[in-house]
């Protein structure tokens, strides 16, 4: 047997592989995100491994079954942290016992790591989170129980009093508590890893873009603070799975049979899941790496471990949620919209463009869905 | 008695190696624009009368609704009011500017080779590399705009974030780009008229402002429109810089038709809207072209 592997850039690869699978071209297997799951499932051959025993080795397997089939599962879970500089933690006098457990506790501890200079302009922020409004807010909704879908599954549920209180919340740490602001830097990132910021949300992939790109950096990470001082919330954040291999239905018989074998070495193997769920900074989808020590050992699984399952997957998002999310709190911030007009004008412009796209939410599937009616208003 | 062939009076002689050369470069020029332009824009055209994403071999045939929908979203309005603030903003700067620039340079005795290869070099640099490097520049906290006026005690803006300057930011990083184009295509336009018209200028008393207002902006004319007509196809089309500095933002100040445009195609797969997009911007390219192309004609006759 003889493995030919071919690179392609993120987006070019989106946009190649459904058009040589298609022209028949493509590859027998191929990397696949569910974010892309419209795209590829068309072209994708069910595994032809035993689910029901997969689905007692991996957490999540129930809700990628479709029509009582399998076309990719999770090997892993992606979710977000908070990243913090841990000199400048240090610098404000803060310890291992000052990690925020709610928003009103991050709320001050973002006011201690914020300084400014003699005209009041912020040269430290100490929350920063400028170009991450697409990726807080769902998680924001999620822990006060507000559903990123409708009752239907399929109608997105955006304008939602809890959406404007999670959005005011943001608006306000900036405004109110003066601990970052939408003129510092217009990446949160680069102003981490520049350590002119001391805390950023991000999600797992970011454990590696700090040693890649700012090597002297010293992070740590704690969890999502909760809304709530007496209770866990609805969920801490979504989680998206990291996803195992697509099998091209398009591909010579033979070249299938191979690459269900792959799959199936894969799913069984546990220093690879091990391997590839850290590489990608994730929490391990597979039962028997949850205790794991190396996962525990790792700074951000580690976190990640005590949280893991309350986080929530609403099934998959498509692009133009991320994308169209994007615009609303900079019409707040910079362009003066009220929060109220901007969450409305960003529901209908989602309702626009998720018209023709093909998805069912299954948040109905999480865990504790069933606590809901405890947190919704 | 022999016979020789003799080519017509007024008719070039072309031997057979000649006739086949020009007919395979004629045939390939052809064939190259029908496969890479002519049969893209009848496809595209097509398509945008179809929910169609080539991507999952979607193609269903929907009538006027891609046009309908754009023509009722309020972000095409949005995004072709954008586009026309941008490129009546750029077109009007580079080419006042431009022209200052090559009246000066046509006066100068000495070095015009070399003020032409200064103002050109920017026009030569990739689009994207100078917007990449025009987005550090803008950047709030360390960049050279507000470096700069930090020293001498102002506060810079968030030039790309605040929606009174983020377009108008734009504007200055294209003209910065662009006007050595228009300043090398002006200055020869200068160069090229007849000196014999300014020396009966002289003659006859003309100062230097009636000799530049009637005599030179005049016989400039065919020059400027050019460059004129030139840059509005070419900035109606803008879509790099935005792409690379605002991504439209903040909210949608920025937005341009063809930043929708590829939205619309590459972010959520919908072809057919995206096409109907390209044709609405194709119709107002063409529209105010022949506009100006009248205006200009009327002046001229004028």
């Amino acid at each position: 047997m003889k493995f030919t592997f071919v690179e392609n850039s993120w987006d070019d690869y989106w946009t190649k592989l459904p058009l040589t699978i298609q022209n028949r071209k493509g590859p027998a297997l191929f990397n696949f995100h569910n974010s892309k799951e419209d795209l590829l499932l068309p072209f994708m051959a069910p595994y032809t491994l035993d689910t029901k025993a997969l689905a007692k080795d991996y957490l999540g397997v129930p809700s990628h079954l479709k029509g009582g089939k399998l076309y990719y599962t999770d090997y892993g879970f992606m979710t977000a942290a908070m990243f913090y500089n841990k000199k400048l933690w240090k610098e404000a006098g803060l310890t291992d016992k000052d990690f925020p457990k709610t928003w009103d506790q991050f709320r001050a501890v973002a006011k201690k790591l914020t300084k400014t200079d003699a005209k009041g302009n912020i040269t430290q922020a100490g929350y920063n989170f400028n170009g991450k409004y697409d990726a807080m807010i769902m998680g924001l909704n999620y822990q006060r129980g507000g559903l990123l879908y409708k009752a239907d599954k399929k109608s997105i549920n955006f304008d939602t009093p809890t959406t404007i209180a999670s959005t005011k919340f943001l608006v306000d740490l900036y405004n109110l508590d003066k601990v970052g602001s939408k003129d510092f830097g217009t990446d949160a990132n680069a102003s981490f890893g520049q350590e002119q910021t001391a805390i950023v949300y991000n999600w797992g992939w970011f454990k590696n873009y700090l040693p890649d790109n700012f090597p002297k950096l010293e992070w740590g990470v704690f969890n999502l603070p909760s809304p709530y001082s007496d209770k866990a919330p609805f969920a801490y954040d979504r989680y998206n799975g990291e996803s195992t291999f697509g099998v091209n239905k398009l591909a010579p018989a033979d070249q299938q049979a191979v690459a269900q074998d792959v799959v199936k070495f894969f799913v069984t193997n546990e220093d690879v899941i091990r391997k590839w769920s850290m590489m990608f900074g994730c929490f391990p989808a597979k039962n028997s790496l949850r205790a794991d020590p190396i996962v525990i050992g790792d700074p951000l699984t580690k976190e990640l471990s005590k949280i893991i399952d309350r986080t929530i997957w609403p099934g998959v998002i498509p692009g133009p949620i991320e994308t169209d999310l994007k615009a609303t709190l900079q019409e707040v911030l910079y362009n003066g919209m009220t929060v109220e007009a901007a969450v409305t004008k960003t529901q209908k412009q989602l309702e626009r463009d998720l018209k023709n796209i093909d998805f069912t939410s299954v948040e109905d599937q999480y865990t504790y869905f069933k606590d809901l009616p405890k947190y919704a208003k | 008695m022999s016979y020789t062939a003799r080519p017509r009076p007024g008719r070039l002689r072309v031997n057979r190696g000649e006739r086949t050369l020009r007919n395979t470069v004629v045939v390939s020029v052809l064939a190259f624009y029908a496969v890479f332009l002519v049969y893209p824009i009848i496809q595209a055209f097509i398509g945008s009368f179809h929910l169609w994403n080539p991507l999952k071999g979607q193609f269903h045939f929907i009538g006027w609704e891609n046009y309908a929908d754009a023509l009722t979203e309020d972000l095409f309005w949005t995004s072709m009011t954008n586009n026309l603030v941008f490129t009546v903003s750029v077109v009007a700067t580079r080419v006042g500017l431009a022209l200052v620039i090559a009246l000066a340079i046509s006066r100068v005795k000495h070095l015009k080779s070399l003020f032409r290869t200064v103002y050109f070099l920017p026009v030569i640099s990739s689009l994207i590399a100078v917007a990449f490097v025009w987005r550090l520049i803008y950047e709030p906290n360390v960049g050279l705009v507000n470096k700069t006026l930090a020293l001498v005690g102002i506060t810079g803006k968030n030039w790309l974030l605040d929606p009174d300057t983020a377009l108008f930011a734009v504007v200055v990083m294209t003209v910065w780009k662009d006007l050595g184009y228009a300043v090398v295509l002006l200055l020869a336009g200068i160069l090229n008229l007849s000196p014999e018209v300014f020396e009966a200028a002289a003659i006859d008393g003309a100062s230097r402002g009636q000799v530049l207002r009637r005599i030179t902006l005049p016989l400039l004319n065919p020059t400027v429109v050019f460059v004129v007509v030139t840059s509005l196809i070419s900035y109606l089309q803008t879509f790099a810089q935005i792409f690379v500095m605002t991504n439209g933002g903040p909210g949608t100040k920025t937005y341009l038709t063809t930043y929708q445009i590829f939205n619309e195609a590459f972010v959520k797969y919908n072809f057919g809207s995206s096409s109907a997009l390209s044709f609405l911007l194709f119709l107002v390219i063409m529209v105010l072209t022949w506009v100006q192309l009248r205006f200009s004609d009327a002046e001229s006759r004028a």
